[in-house]
């Protein structure tokens, strides 16, 4: 597991999930990982019908607080699924 | 567009029709997503240009606002925006990457292969031993690096069949290995596949002292050479091997290319490295002899000293 310093307090588990569960309406979110890289699986009717690309953006834009600049927790997503159920 | 990086970035995805942006270069990603990108992008034959943002801070920032998408790689089809990593993964597995690609692909015939009876049987029982979903891979690098692998299957593979083994090859090797032969050989060193391709581009070839001397018995066209200087062709030579020195180097190189040459010495080693000159200046037929004179006394004449 690679290392990347940051300045987040607390489990960035906990902090995705959330995020995620409160942006997406009825998404179900599993994250897994650490040192910066998180595997993400997310299940939500609201991707019913949407592209790959619409669907990863609706996840990733619900931790874009988690993922900006050198010190931020989320350092890179190593996979992320994302399932209607 | 106001701003100068995100008009340079617009120009950049309108100029490139396939445009990866990343980590490093094609040959020295220096990230693990961007490596795997740059995987697919070649295991489908794809035609692409890169971008490398650590070169450029103003990019890496700037293309993370210009696709809204937090992360790098990014790739970039006719000036939309594909995603990430792990979207061109997906893409890939599923063969939708292959059909979005599908006008930057080169046109790639599928190769034809040969696996000899002996390769094919050791190969079969590999392939089986893997169990169910597993397949057999065949790669060939630029440089003509073979490797044999089992994996599974990849979307956009060709597969040869071959004494009933099927071998799956990226379309990036398939050029390079397209009537090639994968064979089992049994040397000096146990059993080991030896793969070769008429592709490849001539090299040195090693001939055993048993072989030349049968080349020699049956009046085989070649011209034996000696590197040695004097004082050791006094000690003991091979009748009919010459001298290969400044002069005779000139009379040699003005020899047609596809001449037979062997080059020997007195274990192998200098004959190794004149050998490779002699590739180099275009000779397609070059052996060096292993074990040199030495070899050849132990196990042809030893009437031949040995010193």
């Amino acid at each position: 597991m690679s290392d990347h310093p940051t300045n987040f307090v607390g489990d960035p588990n906990v902090a995705i999930k959330s995020s995620i569960e409160a942006a997406i309406p009825g998404a179900k979110c599993d994250s897994s990982g650490g040192g910066g890289h998180f595997n993400i699986a997310v299940v939500s009717a609201a991707f019913e019908g949407k592209k790959l690309l619409e669907k990863q953006r609706m996840v990733l834009s619900a931790i874009a607080h988690l993922m900006k600049g050198d010190a931020a927790p989320v350092h890179a997503v190593d996979s992320l699924v994302t399932n209607t159920k | 567009m106001s701003d100068p990086t995100q008009a340079r970035i617009d120009g950049l995805v309108k100029e490139n029709k396939v445009l990866l942006f990343m980590k490093g270069t094609p040959q020295f990603p220096q990230c693990g997503f961007s490596a795997t990108c740059i995987g697919i992008l070649d295991g489908i034959g794809a035609k692409y240009n890169t971008v490398n943002v650590l070169a450029d801070p103003a990019i890496r920032d700037g293309v993370k606002a210009y696709s809204n998408w937090p992360t790098i790689p990014q790739l970039y089809v006719e000036g939309e925006f594909l995603g990430g990593c792990d979207i061109m993964k997906q893409l890939y597995a599923s063969g939708e990457l292959a059909q979005t690609l599908a006008s930057y692909i080169a046109p790639v015939t599928a190769p034809k292969l040969t696996v000899t009876p002996a390769a094919a049987e050791t190969l079969a029982a590999a392939i089986k031993d893997a169990g169910p979903g597993q397949v057999l891979h065949l790669t060939c690098g630029a440089t003509f690096q073979y490797d044999l692998s089992i994996g599974d299957a990849r979307p956009a593979d060709f597969t040869c069949e071959s004494n009933g083994v099927t071998v799956h090859i990226d379309r990036a090797s398939a050029p390079r290995l397209d009537g090639g032969t994968i064979d089992f050989v049994n040397d000096a060193r146990g059993g080991g596949f030896q793969i070769t391709s008429p592709h490849e581009p001539p090299k040195v070839r090693a001939m055993s002292v048993t072989e030349l001397d049968e080349k020699l018995k049956k009046g085989e066209p070649l011209q034996l050479w000696d590197v040695r200087p004097d004082a050791e062709r006094k000690v003991a030579k091979i009748d009919a091997a010459k001298q290969l020195d400044e002069q005779a180097w000139k009379i040699v190189e003005a020899l047609p290319k596809d001449t037979m040459l062997v080059i020997h010495c007195h274990h192998g080693g200098r004959s190794q490295r004149a050998a490779e000159q002699l590739v180099k200046s275009g000779f397609t037929k070059v052996y060096n002899l292993t074990g040199g004179i030495d070899a050849w006394s132990t196990q042809v004449d030893s009437k031949v000293a040995k010193y």
